[in-house]
């Protein structure tokens, strides 16, 4: 029982995993304003750049803290010499927030619309947040809200164009 | 748009002292824990984490405070019990208000909290201040395995209880909301790995609560905490054995417009008028719980729910009675053209009745758990009360009105005089039920002057039905639409001159005579529907009142 229209709902969890941390909603007000974590994380990323696999073959060291084999030399070079990843996390945050929120600007385009587009830049999300440190948790989320998002799809869930002229409440 | 955001969430007076005690006492628990933590000498290993500790510790505390208070608006029954004598400090009906606020504080401090500690993580591991990498204290250590969990679970808690989810799908959200279970046991273990310590290694011992509080130096507030969450477990299971009290479902009524009425008889349930309970089931679904009025007043010898077929679960039930949708549809269409009225007698078609004894229909085994509070009970308490219903927030007043008139048939009408009856409603006749119970009402006042009723007709009226009206109306004895004697009136009702007429009325002494000897009038408002109506009446209550006339105004909510 009960009507779970799916893309509504997800569109929540993705707010949530790429702002980075948290929510305020407003009660009674559209559901908007919920902060995230992929945004907050890749901002932190840039101070404390630390690749999040480097425990696989790194040696820990005293004092020094967890040296990364040399195999993930990459890796090292795009998160910890050049916060390159978290910057992509950073930037892809802000664009899928910009089509959950959506920013006005965004609105207009068929693409604020399309279920697919909103499932790859999750996906996407989900791999470069895992890399560094602070993204486990927003990677987490967009996978899960990606996954949501699937089963929008499977259910043939799709998002109609906002009524234009809608009258606001009124009083009594 | 009236008043703006800030002006309603920030300035308005009640607001106000709420927001300076509530983020008052959070960041003055955060301050404490900061300075606790920074100048506390035995910590001095942690404190080289500098502002990265000192923020997350003061940031637990004040998510401590946050875990303790969660719970407490959620203690129904215990609201219940206490909230008479508490109405005067707090307002116990905005208990969810409350709920929601704790949450958004969590929320925001979690993320303080959270967000400190990847840093003094990232710093243990680099500076192995600790011998351990921030991998180990993340997912190895009690409090980064139960923190990382606490946090999916308010994920996928709070994006469910979201209002537009909870109103599409209260089931995702009521079933989800549960994982709190498991989120208060991460909260009370959360400190269990002794990570607040004075040596370098967890001081670890084999009884109860497995760590020692000489070197475990964290706030241990669990011990605080837990005392809600084991009141709120200790609920659900009373909860759980009152449902399960011999309850049988006596009668069901269908009426005209197609609301059903269930009869159901429990020896052991008391309430007063004005209450609401909760209704499960089990042949339709064996864990949900579904809040409905109560419609009967107290004397009477069951408890009555009134339903109407609007959502799957009430779809369900219709079925499942063999009243499904199609029927009472056919029966709602005829109601509202006043099919069933009848010619002769002027009164409308009776009710069905579904007696197991006489079709072939077998009524299915419900629980019911509550009573739970609502406002309406303090009705006797004011010299004149007024009652609004909207719509369907009309249904608490059935209850209300049945009980004034038991009372009023007693004589112990407390010190209520005069009660206004408002109903506010699109189209009178889908409500037909409630119009036969006025009717009854109506017919059984001795005195004209204690109860009046004033119905207002807000749909938009065609010009078939305003001629109708004109040609029925004149010279009847009874009102065309509602047969009531009361007269319909039409449009929406004007709150301000209503208030203010009668406060003239009650200052003059027209209104109650002789309470001109008492220093001041009490004249409550009790509402139920939506937002916008419980505002203006607000206004017109704060408005109007003065030093001889005290309007007050509760909201009942669902």
């Amino acid at each position: 029982m009960g009507n779970l229209i799916w893309h509504e709902y997800t569109r929540l969890i993705s707010i949530t995993a790429n702002i980075c941390e948290w929510i305020i909603s407003p009660p009674n007000e559209s559901p908007s304003n919920n902060a995230t974590d992929a945004v907050w994380a890749a901002f932190f990323g840039l101070f404390y750049r630390k690749f999040f696999w480097d425990f696989v073959g790194g040696t820990l060291r005293d004092p020094g803290g967890l040296q990364p084999s040399p195999n993930a030399a990459l890796f090292v070079t795009l998160i910890v010499k050049a916060p390159i990843i978290q910057i992509i996390s950073m930037i892809l945050g802000f664009i899928i927030l910009a089509i959950e929120l959506p920013l006005p600007a965004v609105k207009q385009f068929s693409v604020y619309r399309s279920l697919v587009v909103r499932v790859v830049l999750l996906l996407f999300q989900t791999f470069f947040s895992i890399l560094f440190y602070q993204g486990t948790n927003a990677a987490i989320w967009s996978l899960i809200a990606a996954m949501c998002y699937g089963r929008a799809i499977m259910l043939g869930e799709t998002m109609t164009e906002a009524k234009k002229n809608r009258g606001r409440g009124g009083e009594a | 748009m009236g008043e703006s955001w800030i002006q309603r969430e920030f300035l308005a007076p009640r607001r106000l002292v709420f927001n300076v005690l509530f983020y008052g006492a959070h960041f003055a628990l955060f301050a404490y824990g900061w300075y606790s933590q920074a100048t506390n000498l035995k910590l001095a290993g942690l404190n080289s984490l500098k502002f990265s500790v000192w923020i997350s510790r003061g940031a637990g505390l004040v998510l401590a405070f946050d875990g303790g208070l969660i719970l407490i608006p959620m203690l129904r029954n215990v609201i219940r019990v206490v909230r008479p004598r508490l109405t005067w400090l707090f307002p116990a009906d905005e208990n969810i208000w409350f709920h929601r606020q704790v949450a958004y504080s969590m929320a925001f401090w979690a993320m303080v909290h959270t967000t400190a500690h990847y840093v003094n993580f990232i710093n243990v591991e680099r500076t192995q201040i600790r011998k351990e990498r921030a991998l180990d204290i993340h997912y190895t250590q009690p409090g980064g395995i139960t923190g990382h969990f606490m946090l999916l679970i308010m994920l996928l808690m709070y994006t469910t209880a979201h209002n537009k989810i909870r109103k599409q799908c209260f089931e995702a959200f009521w079933y989800t909301h549960h994982l709190a279970f498991f989120f208060m046991l991460g909260l009370y273990t959360h400190a269990t790995g002794c990570f607040v310590r004075d040596q370098a290694d967890p001081d670890y011992i084999s009884t109860f609560p497995f760590y020692s509080t000489k070197h475990c130096l964290g706030y241990l507030s669990w011990r605080f905490t837990i005392w809600p969450g084991i009141i709120y477990f200790g609920e659900r299971v009373w909860r759980e054995i009152r449902a399960r009290r011999a309850t049988r479902l006596s009668k069901v009524l269908v009426h005209p417009s197609g609301a059903m009425e269930l009869r159901i008889v429990k020896p052991s349930f008391k309430y007063t008028a004005g209450q609401w309970l909760f209704i499960q089931i089990p042949e339709l679904s064996r864990f949900q719980w579904h809040p409905f009025t109560i419609t009967s007043a107290p004397e009477d010898p069951y408890v009555s729910i009134h339903i109407r077929q609007v959502g799957d679960f009430t779809h369900a039930l219709g079925s499942r009675l063999g009243v499904g949708p199609s029927v009472v549809a056919a029966m709602t269409s005829a109601a509202m053209k006043g099919a069933e009225k009848d010619d002769k007698t002027g009164t409308r078609g009776d009710f069905v009745e579904l007696d197991p004894a006489i079709t072939s229909i077998t009524l299915p085994q419900v629980r019911i758990d509550g009573p739970y509070g609502a406002p309406a009970e303090d009705v006797f308490s004011s010299e004149v009360a007024i009652l609004v219903g909207a719509g369907i927030g009309v249904t608490p007043f059935a209850s209300i009105l049945k009980h004034i008139w038991y009372r009023q048939k007693k004589g112990k009408l407390g010190s209520l005089r005069r009660v206004e009856f408002f109903w506010v409603c699109r189209d009178a006749p889908s409500f037909g039920w409630f119009q036969s119970l006025l009717q009854e009402v109506e017919a059984a006042q001795a005195d004209p002057n204690f109860l009046r009723i004033n119905i207002y007709l807000t749909q938009k009226i065609g010009e078939d039905m305003l001629w109708n009206i004109a040609v029925n109306d004149a010279g009847a004895d009874y009102d065309p639409l509602t047969l009531l004697r009361s007269r319909t009136l039409f449009g929406r009702p004007d709150w301000k001159t209503i208030y203010s007429t009668m406060r003239q009325a009650i200052e003059s002494g027209q209104y109650l005579p002789g309470s001109t000897s008492q220093l001041k009038t009490k004249v409550a408002t009790y509402f139920c529907g939506p937002g916008v109506i419980a505002k203006a009446l607000k206004e017109a209550c704060v408005e109007n009142s003065n030093s001889s006339v005290e309007f007050s105004f509760a909201k009942e909510h669902f």
